[in-house]
């Protein structure tokens, strides 16, 4: 069973063979599109066996699933992944899935091993992990460094993933120092999610997409909601995992 | 015979009774050929980016059609509506206010209706003549909605646009009767669309041009459009102040949220899209509709006239498979 989940900056490829991942493959989403993308009747089509994925069923998710085609795939709702992505991950059956990746983030209540309800943030890039990029370019350090800072944070409101800039730049002309500042773009990002979990709460929070990988978010998610935080073992490839698990692997 | 305009569903009956053609100013933006223009051309002239595009457009097409004044529903609607008349006023177009009353009170709403005939010239005598004869029109519009709902016969873009277009009756009451008729009597010999999961929409109508087209094409069929059928007077009154009472819109979420609870729950509504335009006050209101329906809500946003976002669409899309 092969899984793929068209990410707005990348594309993950999964490959599951009687519950295992076989082969994963992360590509990104531009150059995976213009390299194997053809237009067909006005809508992009993929041919996979030229990406080098082919001889298996395929299930597909994500955001470029309404205006890209996957020969010969099928393709199911991104919530719907991500949750039986998570369940199968987790092996828990109710919790609060919080996915946070390139472009976007969502917050989605599984109960009894379904979707219950399910919510996404603005419209814009704010609160995902192109802010925390676009944050840790401005403060020229890594994503894991950034990722270490979760202590006497920096008051920053902006999480827009342009103007944000604008204010760190402020607060870097006010002597903030560099520990304060990449709390301050953590905590920016955790209270941009607070009324998205207030929403959909429950007693356990399950972390996906590229951003769980910040552990300060993980921190300050434990210590500010006082709820339980579960990191999944593959937090990028949930949805793709999640397109195998629907497939029945 | 005069045209009118107006910025949202008033008292049509006075301008009908006045022997002026209503036109309401929504439904002339977004049936034109090309809405974004006209919401760039606001923009131009000094609109803010961060404005709802219906008021934008609204703008536009006040001063891009021939009309002679235009009501503009000062309370009971947008709060933008004040500085739309304002420039709309500097352009030298004839600006005629209206409020309901927050309140609901009827001797608030006769009072602007008292004030709206004295500006037409017309008696209450010749406006419940009008109320008496639209009675009949909207009556088929109830039919209409009865076959969306009921007997899954005409489709939830079908629903939507006759019902909106109830604010001014496309212009012509009579012409629009006839066309009602004949649809239907088609719509009765249409095979039932059952099977699919069944949606309310809340909200002002939206800006998206497909959504309803987009809804459909993923299983879903929208069984109750809330303001628009609100458009339609879906009420049996015997006079102009207690039908422009019983309409729910003007007064708040409260006065909005009894009939939607009762609506959703007769229609067997198994989740509610609530549309609010982008910078609109109404996005605050998001929060009692939560909180108050007890059913699956999906809050969608819509800024521009067009087509459904990419965005948007996989939010739907999860919606509808969550729900069904």
């Amino acid at each position: 069973m092969i899984g793929i989940d068209l990410g707005s900056r990348q594309v993950k490829l999964i490959q599951m063979q009687k519950g295992t991942v076989s082969r994963r493959e992360m590509r990104d989403t531009i150059g995976f599109y213009r390299q194997y993308g053809r237009m067909h009747d006005g809508q992009l089509q993929i041919d996979l066996e030229e990406a080098g994925w082919s001889g298996d069923e395929v299930i597909a998710t994500g955001y470029g699933k309404m205006a890209v085609s996957i020969t010969g795939a099928r393709q199911i709702p991104e919530i719907q992944a991500h949750a039986l992505g998570a369940v199968f991950q987790s092996q828990r059956q109710s919790f609060t899935l919080v996915d946070i990746g390139g472009q976007d983030s969502k917050v989605i209540l599984v109960c009894d091993g379904k979707v219950a309800d399910f919510i996404t943030n603005d419209r814009c890039a704010a609160s995902s992990g192109r802010y925390l990029e676009n944050m840790a370019a401005v403060l020229d350090i890594s994503l894991e460094e950034l990722s270490r800072y979760d202590q006497d944070p920096a008051e920053i409101n902006a999480t827009c993933a342009i103007f944000g800039e604008t204010e760190l730049v402020a607060r870097i002309v006010e002597g903030c120092a560099l520990p304060q500042l990449a709390a301050g773009v953590n905590y920016a990002l955790y209270h941009r999610l607070a009324p998205l979990l207030k929403r959909m709460d429950s007693e356990l929070l399950v972390l996906s997409g590229g951003v769980a990988l910040n552990k300060a978010l993980t921190d300050i998610l434990a210590r500010e909601t006082g709820r339980q935080v579960l990191r999944l073992p593959d937090p990028q490839y949930n949805g793709a995992i999640g397109c195998c698990v629907f497939g029945g692997i | 015979m005069g045209r009118v305009g107006f910025t949202t569903t008033i008292p049509v009956e006075v301008l009908l009774a006045a022997g002026q053609e209503p036109v309401d100013l929504n439904n002339l933006f977004i049936g034109a050929n090309h809405p974004q223009q006209m919401a760039d051309q606001a923009e131009e002239a000094g609109y803010p980016r961060t404005t709802c595009g219906w008021i934008k457009g609204l703008y536009t097409a006040a001063l891009t059609t021939e009309i002679d004044s235009v009501i503009a529903v000062m309370h009971g609607d947008c709060s933008n509506t004040q500085a739309l008349m304002e420039t709309l006023e500097l352009q030298g177009m004839d600006m005629i206010p209206f409020a309901f009353p927050y309140d609901r009170d009827p001797q608030g709403l006769r009072a602007s209706l008292y004030k709206l005939m004295d500006r037409f010239g017309v008696s209450e005598a010749e406006v419940e003549r009008e109320k008496k004869r639209l009675d009949e029109i909207r009556r088929l519009c109830w039919i209409w909605d009865d076959l969306t709902w009921k007997s899954d016969q005409v489709s939830s873009f079908e629903n939507h646009l006759k019902l909106v277009s109830t604010s001014d009756f496309e212009g012509n009451p009579d012409r629009f009767a006839v066309e009602m008729d004949k649809l239907i009597m088609e719509a009765r010999q249409r095979q039932p669309e059952s099977g699919k999961v069944r949606l309310a929409y809340i909200g002002v109508p939206p800006i998206f041009t497909d959504l309803y087209q987009v809804l459909e094409s993923m299983g879903a069929r929208v069984v109750f459009n809330e303001v628009q059928r609100q458009f339609s007077m879906p009420y049996q009154t015997d006079n102009m102040v207690d039908q422009y009472i019983c309409y729910t819109y003007p007064y708040g979420a409260f006065a909005r949220l009894a009939d939607i609870k009762a609506q959703v729950e007769q229609r067997q509504v198994q989740g509610i899209i609530h549309y609010t335009q982008t910078f609109c006050y109404r996005q605050i209101e998001d929060l009692i509709f939560r909180q108050k329906l007890g059913l699956p809500l999906l809050t969608l946003e819509g800024d521009k006239p067009g087509k459904v976002d990419a965005r948007s669409r996989l939010r739907l899309e999860a919606f509808i498979n969550m729900l069904g």
